[in-house]
């Protein structure tokens, strides 16, 4: 099998790029999980102004392409005045799509928490914000956890787009390999095998992580 | 509702319950009319009815989980005027304090050990430490018979034991009254009598109770008077016994007829 | 520079049109295989969508756009975009028509087929109108979603709406607004579909709940 040497013998070419996609992957989720989980919170809220601000940004993110936005982020800070590397736009910018998934997410498992879970709160004295942070926010959470971990895997999916503003992660680095040694079917094919097993062994994860959490619920 | 605000004035006697002119409607749709209660500290009175008469309603207007249209809630000392707009959040707050509720479906909080659904509330509504709420806890799970449960999730429990860590984490806060939203129409028989079981102890222990039941025999042996409502009206309210065996209402005879029958 | 921008609103309902046409047609004969009773088959249709669905779009489009020309298969950029978006909507579709297909109860098969139906008419008049209602909303809900990929075939030079707005953007330096239009764009083209999908599942559902 000719083409699995060749594989081997570009892997180290690749596995950096490799480690920059996961590494903005995880950067994107540290930072727009949490994001997404204040945006859901500014939208259920009862400040209007700060709810419409909030709803701008999720519609955006969620109603333009991740690839425009990151070409918007790209292009559009330093014309703002403010100058970031690639890699840092990619974060701010992913985080940005990560955010605005998230937090409708976020908001249909806050929804899914059975009224009656409320009633029992308010009965037992828990209102307000302390039988949000005990009684629906956990609940909600665990609600959410299936639906955001498959998100943090469109995320890793997504990062590969980050190569278009030339930060240095696989698909970038594919596409380097495939100009030097024009085995362009061979190098991509490569890199489909690599972010596919990655996605399919994230998916397993999720997988099991959802049967756990369905436990108490 | 002047007349009303004017009559809460005698309060009930101390822990007892005051329900005068209560008054609901959902839009244009009128609920409950004109409904009174007056009950003495250690009293229990059970509300029976065909469906749709209003009792859950009543019974959750009462911790203002619906807000009445008119009509005021005197538990304890405290009063709630819901011809005065919004009642103000320390009211309420009391007003739920000195009531525990009890549902059809247990709503016990599903990601919280059977411990945890018991001493939290005590920690963060009652700011007890994290050891006198355990041993509220434990007290209570023994009396409750389910002891051994404490470190289970609810999930993992039969619908009565479900009903049973409900009423003690009810019992948690120290209410004056348990307000019981047919506690056991959701369970099995067998499950049923092993709630009834704890609900009849804790009427002999003195705890003022309101309880919406379909339980016949729970009505006429364990409470001392017993409601009859339909229409979002009271037909009746007397003793159990004469209500259960003679009542005076067409209505109510009809009723019971039909739930005896079954 | 907006009508310049908006010069690329053709190609990208193009792209987005044709795949999701040919990606809904293909979808049906691998729904049926996906459901297929035959091993070999179903598990080959599994692994179709699973594969297709776990590689990023963009490695797709570079795959076909680069790698095809190898074996002297050499595709125009448009072609080649048209290939790899009608392939992954295909995956998209066949999991779309699965799950309406799994929303209708066991009990509406079983009282079709207690009726002497065979497996075309049961499809065609029983379960398809049930299963309808709940994957139109999600097909919408899929062409937004392509929509929005289509964006990707500015990368191997598709002159859709953000090849563009590259475009202007490197001519007039004005990236923000070029790329903010861009998005606007992208937003305004699925408001229609998002209120169509919203239109059409109300008004199948009353129908619906009446019959
Ligand atoms: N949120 C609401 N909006 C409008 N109408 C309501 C609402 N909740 C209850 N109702 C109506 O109020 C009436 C009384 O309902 P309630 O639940 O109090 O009856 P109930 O006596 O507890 O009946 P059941 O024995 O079935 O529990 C019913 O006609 C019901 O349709
Ligand atoms: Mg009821």
């Amino acid at each position: 099998m000719p083409f699995l040497d060749q594989w081997i013998s570009w892997l180290p070419a690749l596995s950096p790029g490799l480690g920059v996609s996961l590494t903005l992957t995880g950067l994107c989720l540290l930072f727009g999980m949490p994001f997404g989980l204040l945006l859901a919170l500014i939208l259920e809220g009862p400040v209007k102004p700060l709810r419409i601000a909030a709803l701008v940004v999720v519609e955006v993110g969620r109603g333009a392409p991740a690839l425009v936005l990151l070409y918007l982020l790209y292009f559009g800070l330093p014309e703002g005045g403010v100058t970031l590397s690639a890699f840092a736009t990619g974060v701010i910018s992913l985080s940005w799509t990560t955010g605005a998934y998230a937090s409708e997410l976020f908001r249909s498992g806050l929804a899914a928490v059975p009224a009656g879970q409320r009633e029992a709160a308010v009965t037992s004295g828990l209102r307000g914000w302390s039988g949000f942070r005990y009684i629906i926010l956990p609940q909600a959470i665990r609600i959410s956890t299936p639906p955001l971990a498959s998100l943090g895997v469109t995320i890793f999916q997504t990062s590969s787009l980050a190569f278009v503003i030339a930060v240095p992660e696989l698909m970038s680095k594919a596409y380097a390999l495939g100009s030097i040694t024009f085995e362009y079917l061979s190098v991509f094919a490569l890199t489909s095998v690599l972010y596919g097993s990655i996605t399919l062994v994230a998916l397993a994860f999720v997988r099991l992580a959802e049967q756990r959490l369905s436990r108490h619920l | 509702m002047e007349i009303a605000t004017e009559r809460a004035a005698s309060p009930p006697t101390v822990g007892g319950v005051k329900v005068l002119g209560l008054h609901k409607s959902y839009g244009k749709h009128a609920v409950l009319h004109d409904v009174n209660l007056d009950m003495a500290e250690g009293e229990v009175v059970s509300i029976i009815g065909p469906s749709g008469a209003g009792k859950s309603t009543f019974l959750r207007c009462l911790n203002y989980l619906e807000v009445p249209t008119a009509g005021t809630i005197t538990i304890g000392d405290t009063t709630v005027d819901a011809g005065a707009r919004r009642p103000d959040r320390a009211s309420l707050d009391r007003l739920r304090r000195v009531t525990g509720m009890v549902f059809q479906n247990f709503n016990l909080f599903p990601h919280l050990t059977v411990l945890e659904n018991i001493t939290l509330p005590q920690m963060k509504v009652l700011g007890r430490s994290r050891e006198e709420a355990n041993a509220v806890a434990d007290s209570l799970l023994n009396r409750v018979g389910l002891a051994a449960k404490s470190d289970q999730h609810p999930s993992r429990l039969s619908g009565g034991q479900q009903q049973r860590i409900a009423i003690a984490r009810a019992l948690a806060l120290s209410p004056k009254v348990m307000l019981f939203d047919e506690p056991t129409s959701a369970l099995d028989p067998e499950l049923g009598l092993e709630v009834l079981a704890v609900m009849r102890d804790l009427a002999d222990e003195g705890m003022t109770m309101i309880v919406v039941t379909h339980e016949m025999h729970f009505a006429r042996d364990v409470s001392d008077r017993v409601m009859v409502m339909a229409d979002g009206r009271v037909l009746e309210l007397g003793p159990s016994e004469q209500v259960m065996t003679a009542p005076t209402h067409e209505r109510t005879k009809k009723f019971l007829r039909a739930v005896l029958d079954r | 520079m907006f009508a310049q921008i908006a010069a690329g609103v053709g190609m990208t309902v193009s792209i987005t049109g044709a795949s999701l046409l040919i990606g809904a047609l293909l979808g049906l004969p691998l729904v049926a295989a996906r459901r297929s009773a035959w091993t070999p088959l179903r598990t080959l249709a599994t692994a179709y969508i699973d594969i297709v669905r776990t590689i990023p779009p963009i490695t797709w489009l570079f795959l076909i756009y680069f790698g095809l020309p190898q074996y002297a298969l050499r595709l125009d950029s448009v072609s080649a975009s048209i290939i790899g978006f009608s392939m992954i909507a295909s995956a998209y579709m066949a999991e779309t028509y699965r799950s309406g297909l799994l929303s209708i109860p066991q009990g509406q098969w079983e009282a079709a087929t207690a009726l002497g139906m065979k497996f075309l008419p049961k499809t065609r008049y029983i379960i398809t109108p049930q299963a309808f209602k709940v994957t139109l909303p999600a097909i919408a809900a899929y062409a937004i979603s392509l929509l929005k990929d289509s964006a990707l075939a500015s990368t191997i030079g598709v002159h859709e709406i953000t090849y563009q707005a590259g475009l202007v953007s490197r001519a007039t330096h004005q990236g923000l607004l070029a790329f903010s239009i861009a998005g606007l764009l992208y937003i305004a083209m699925s408001i229609p579909l998002a209120l169509a999908a919203r239109r059409v599942d109300r008004v199948l559902r009353q129908k619906l709940e009446v019959a």
